[in-house]
């Protein structure tokens, strides 16, 4: 973007700039607590209570969760599920909401209603978890990702994408020979990057934290993908556990580790990030047809 | 392709002249067969794994015992309906949801829109991406995690808060057990978990808008502000009125961990809403039917919701959601 | 142009396929077609192989709650399964979620063949299910079995449904509860361990007002609770004052205990103690983790109502911040008439059932009452409380006591501690070796605790009311208590609360009570 150098617009950036700043500032204060609570004892964590630098620097924390490969197993079942699961997904709701970006689809709108009735009703675990076994998927991988293959949410806005791009261009495509097929992988698909990337994200984002079809799907407890044992842990050291007894037979895990599973979790989806940050900033995709 | 029309099209194209006869029916469902094939993946999923397990509903009117199954259970009509209309605080308990459902959509909802338009100012991609970075990183927190790191700040037995107030000289706040302080800790928790997330949308549909007419714009001698008003919010219309009507169908749906993790017996009152109510009164004691029944009561409002704004948004000429 | 599209639509399609028939293909291992089929598929083979062969280990499928950061691995189920002759696969989920998935489970008939409840309360929901013969009674069968027999009558006696048993039980020390406190704080300002409960005020006052730990601040407190009225503070103190557990005659009639007079008095103790500063203003919002936190962080010096055991993880991490710091456990605390009380639990945490939807015949519920009674052999559930002998423990003094790597222990053992059947006196494994004082005297004070102990006469007791809305009910108790002790409400307002229980189905409860007890 071409700079603005009048002096409104200099006052205009620079109060931007502060305001940001500041909110950057208070999204990652908390988010500093947690990775400074990993990287200390548990004593500074109990003495200190929002603690931002450790005083006293350990890595007890990382040395506890690393020292079994449970936590590897599950973010490798955890990174497969969400790099298959959000190719899957990418490509039917691509086709889907493509098919239903075109005006000339019959039933289209009786199609997007009944996908918005699947948000607002839901026929509960129980029928779900019946379909689920009827299917043969109860302990395998695929429980966690056919069950929520298509977001409706996803869906619609990724149609809600196609639906802006000009219909000149499919128009002149078509007359070019193209299929729908082609077009949309040939022309919708790439003009529509930043839109491809945000719904990859969020669809990467909600098969990382896959927790619910994990519990009710999976028997093994060896394919637990990671969304598993970090609440099991979080909700352990939190003594958040809805139904509390006497029975402490079992002393909770430490706030350090607490802490230090958190960072471990979030670290790998927050690396997906920059990956598809390009494409955001890339930005005028449709500009970039001309010429 | 110089000529191409590159504006991005939120307003609706007229409708395309439909066939009166079969024949043209039948022409033009031939030529968008592969349409056809696209949606038919995602027509299945829908049926199978969204519209089958929809009998489960039917328990609502049933006493259903999990070990009858819904074949053996007994009918009772609307008697989970009549109990939830009778229940003494049932009204409190609606009024509780909409005031929450009411502040997310005035409060939040325009926040990351604004949020979005700011990050979108920044000059410098460098910037610009670690801004955009932190903003998401309270997503990835859960909500234990976020109520459990409020109370540490906010409790009056020590919280950095507090005790900053009695620095200044003031009284303590007792931010957790006032049932005044409860929505605005709520709102606040929202706000901060979920705004820079929200931005992601947004800032998505904003780098689909054509560089050259910001060139125009600024051509014309148009400033910073002018240019957002003029050129950056009418071209994601489209998306902000979207993401309004799907809020509006969640309008029940407020976060059941988040407000159970704040609800406390002491403000008990203004916190338990429609969400908390089903798990006491139902989950907790296997109630299935009665947490049915609320529920679907809630997809209907829900329902009637967003087939209200949908029905709005296309009066008003824009596309809606179906 | 035309055929790369099509040739696209039909990688497409096939690999939507391939996905498809990746799931058909799990369906094989899995069991087939109609639900209540498929989840006896894999029970019948084992039968049928079991009779060909009788030395063939019993193939036995466990599920039961996680109640720590990641389920074990094999290491004790191995040596389980070579002692008892069996096959077993132990199905842990999270306890957080675990209603979840056995309410998932129950409906669709996917229980295995020994399931464990989450507590009591779970109980109390199945009690229905129970009712209409989903699971095995194995009370006629247990005389069979030498060492199940030993199994304490009277708890046997508080999870029977309808006078049949159902269930094994997994043991709980009657009465655990009392106080932890900072015995070097009391000894600093010159006080003993609170004879009574003015005593315990006049404590939790020292402790806040004299500095006890002479940093020069008035940065202490008394009292370090929760938001549970139950397990935290307020019904130890409660029974210490004299109010019945839960339910108790007044006029011939069982009532609740909210309508003894002893109730109000503890609530005005905890309203006066907080009032006045002398315990954390925040409890009422204020979790587990964050009570102990500010009892282990030197901020408070009475820690009350949790297990007097948990002394030992206390000391630990207080300890850490302050090493001179000395802890003590106490539960003599008299009331206001002089006499003594504790209130029990019913002597179990959690029971175990057998479906019949997994265990076909008696045949199959006899080899697993079988592998259960083996269990309740001092080797077995010594194996599955403290681990192996030289690994995860050693002997001293007859007692079991614990390796210095704690992780070990935590990550191998602690899975399985909460399945072990029946307690100590009847499995026969081994008492733990206490090392530090506090810990002696907390075994020391748990006998004691016995000697004044309360039973909830209610325990055995039937009300279909108290099933269905029981929980829902009392937090209406639940907040007119905290709201009395927050003095939102006055002693009216409490009674009106109280009218508004019983208006509300409490009087239903009232009376269902009564004629169960009645006919017993």
């Amino acid at each position: 973007m071409v700079e603005d150098k009048s002096i409104g617009g200099r006052v205009f950036a620079a109060i931007n700039f502060t305001l940001l700043a500041l909110i950057a500032l208070i999204t990652v204060l908390p988010f500093m607590h947690v990775v400074a609570g990993s990287f200390t004892t548990s004593a500074e964590m109990a003495a200190n209570k929002f603690v931002l630098i450790p005083k006293v620097w350990s890595l007890d924390a990382y040395k506890f969760i690393f020292s079994t490969n449970t936590i590897f197993k599950a973010m490798g079942v955890s990174i497969g599920v969400t790099a298959i699961g959000t190719v899957f997904s990418m490509f039917v709701t691509s086709l889907m909401a493509y098919g239903l970006s075109r005006r000339d689809l019959d039933g289209r709108t009786l199609i997007n209603f009944l996908v918005v009735f699947t948000m607002l009703f839901h026929g509960g675990m129980i029928p779900t978890f019946l379909v689920v076994k009827e299917l043969g998927l109860i302990d395998s991988y695929a429980s966690l990702i056919l069950p929520s293959a298509i977001s409706a949410f996803n869906m619609i806005i990724l149609k809600n994408f196609f639906q802006n791009i000009p219909e000149g261009l499919e128009e002149s495509a078509k007359i070019d020979g193209c299929t729908d097929f082609g077009i949309l992988f040939r022309i919708v698909l790439p003009l529509s990057l930043p839109a491809i990337a945000t719904i990859s994200l969020f669809y990467a984002v909600t098969y990382w934290n896959t927790y619910m079809s994990a519990i009710l799907y999976l028997d093994d407890s060896a394919k637990w993908p990671i969304q598993v044992l970090l609440r099991q842990i979080v909700v352990l050291a939190s003594g958040m556990d809805y139904s509390s007894t006497l029975d402490a037979a079992v002393p909770p895990p430490d706030q350090t580790i607490k802490m230090a599973v958190i960072v471990v979790a979030t670290i790998p989806i927050l690396l997906v990030y920059p990956f598809l940050q390009k494409h955001f900033a890339k930005g005028a995709m449709l500009g970039s047809m001309k010429g | 392709m110089q000529e191409v029309a590159v504006q991005p099209s939120a307003a609706p194209q007229p409708q395309r002249k439909r066939g009166k006869n079969s024949s043209e029916l039948k022409k033009r469902l031939w030529r968008n067969k592969w349409l056809y094939v696209m949606v038919t993946p995602g027509i299945l999923y829908f049926i199978i794994f969204k519209y089958l397990p929809m009998y489960g509903l039917i328990i609502s009117f049933q006493d259903y015992k999990p070990y009858q199954g819904i074949s053996g259970s007994d009918w009772v009509g609307m008697e989970h309906f009549n109990r939830l209309f009778t229940e003494p605080d049932f009204l409190n308990i609606l009024m509780n949801t909409l005031i929450l459902f009411g502040l997310n959509i005035v409060i939040y909802f325009p926040i990351p829109i604004i949020l979005a338009l700011m990050l979108n100012e920044l000059r410098g991609t460098f910037f610009k991406r670690f801004f955009q970075t932190l903003v998401y990183l309270p997503h990835f927190m859960s909500w234990v995690i976020v109520v459990s790191i409020s109370f540490v700040m906010v409790t009056m037995d020590g919280g950095i808060i507090n005790e900053l107030l009695v620095f200044f000289g003031f009284e303590k706040v007792n931010f957790l057990l006032n049932p005044s302080w409860f929505r605005p800790m709520y709102i606040i928790q929202v706000i901060w978990r979920e705004a820079g997330w929200g931005t992601i949308i947004y800032l998505a549909s904003i780098a689909a808008i054509d560089p050259g007419l910001y060139e125009a714009a600024r051509m014309d001698g148009a400033g910073r502000l002018k240019q957002i008003w003029h050129i950056t919010l009418p071209s994601i219309r489209g998306v902000i009125i979207t993401l309004f009507i799907l809020k509006i169908g969640s309008v029940l749906d407020l976060g059941f961990e988040h407000v159970y993790l704040l609800l406390n017996s002491m403000n008990r009152e203004v916190a338990e809403i429609i969400d908390t109510y089903v798990y006491t009164a139902g989950l907790r004691q296997g109630q299935f039917s009665y947490s049915t029944a609320i529920g679907f009561f809630k997809s209907i409002i829900g329902l009637i919701m967003v087939m209200s704004v949908n029905k709005l948004s296309k009066k008003m000429g824009e596309e809606g959601v179906y | 142009m035309k055929k790369k599209s099509f040739s696209m639509l039909l990688t497409a399609l096939l690999t939507f396929s391939v996905v498809l028939s990746a799931c058909s293909g799990g369906n094989n291992n899995n069991g087939t077609t109609a639900p209540a089929a498929s989840s006896n598929e894999g029970t019948n083979t084992v039968v049928a192989e079991k009779e060909a062969e009788p030395a063939a280990p019993t193939e036995i499928k466990i599920m039961l709650p996680l109640n720590t950061s990641e389920s074990p691995p094999d290491t004790i189920k191995n040596e389980i399964e070579k002692l008892t002759n069996t096959k077993l696969t132990y199905q842990f989920f999270p306890a957080d979620t675990y209603e979840e998935k056995l309410n998932a489970s129950f409906a669709t008939g996917s229980l295995p063949q020994v399931t464990y409840l989450k507590n009591q309360t779970t109980f109390i929901q199945m009690k229905e299910a129970i009712k209409d013969g989903q699971f095995w009674e194995i009370g006629p069968y247990l005389e069979e079995f030498p060492n199940l027999n030993k199994m304490k009558p009277e708890i046997l006696n508080n999870t029977k449904v309808e006078g049949m048993l159902y269930s094994l039980y997994i043991g709980r020390p009657l009465a655990r509860q009392g106080m932890i406190y900072r015995k070097d704080w009391a000894d600093k300002l010159g006080l003993s361990a609170p004879a009574n409960t003015d005593e315990l005020f006049e404590m939790a006052k020292a402790f806040t007002e004299q500095d006890p730990d002479g940093n020069g601040q008035k940065d202490t407190t008394g009292i370090s609770d929760r938001n549970e009225l139950t397990y935290g503070a307020f019904k130890t103190v409660s029974s210490w004052f004299g109010t019945p557990n839960a339910w108790a005659e007044k006029d011939g009639q069982l009532a609740p205990e909210f309508t003894f007079q002893q109730y109000i008095d503890t609530m005005d103790f905890f309203k006066k103690a907080r009032e006045a500063g002398y315990m954390n203003q925040d409890f009422a919002a204020t979790s587990k983790t964050d009570a102990v936190n500010m009892f282990t962080s030197g901020k408070a010096g009475l820690y009350i109502g949790g297990s007097m055991q948990d002394i030992d993880s206390l000391n630990k991490d207080l300890i850490k911040n302050f090493p001179d710091a000395v802890l003590d456990t106490h539960s003599m605390v008299a009331g206001p008439d002089g006499n003594f009380a504790q209130w029990m639990i019913p002597g179990y945490n959690n029971v175990v059932l057998f479906p019949k939807s997994a265990v076909k015949d008696e045949a199959e519920l006899k080899k697993i009452l079988a592998f259960f009674d083996q269990m309740m052999t001092p080797e077995i559930s010594n194996l599955m409380y403290w681990g192996i002998e030289g690994t995860h423990y050693t002997v001293e003094d007859g007692k079991a006591k614990p390796a210095e790597d704690k992780e070990l222990i935590e990550r191998e053992v602690k899975g399985y501690k909460d399945s072990v059947i029946g307690e100590a006196e009847t499995n026969g494994m081994y008492e733990s070796y206490n090392i530090l004082p506090g810990r002696i005297h907390a075994e020391q004070l748990l006998l004691e605790n016995v000697k004044v102990g309360v039973a909830d006469p209610t325990a055995a007791l039937e009300s279909a009311t108290f099933t269905e809305q029981g929980v829902e009910l009392q937090q209406i108790i639940t907040d007119a208590t905290y709201k009395y002790i927050y003095d939102q409400i006055d002693k009216a307002g409490f009674e009106k609360e109280v009218e508004s229980w019983k208006s509300r189905g409490g009087s239903k409860i009232i009376e269902e009570f009564n004629a169960s007890y009645k006919a017993q």
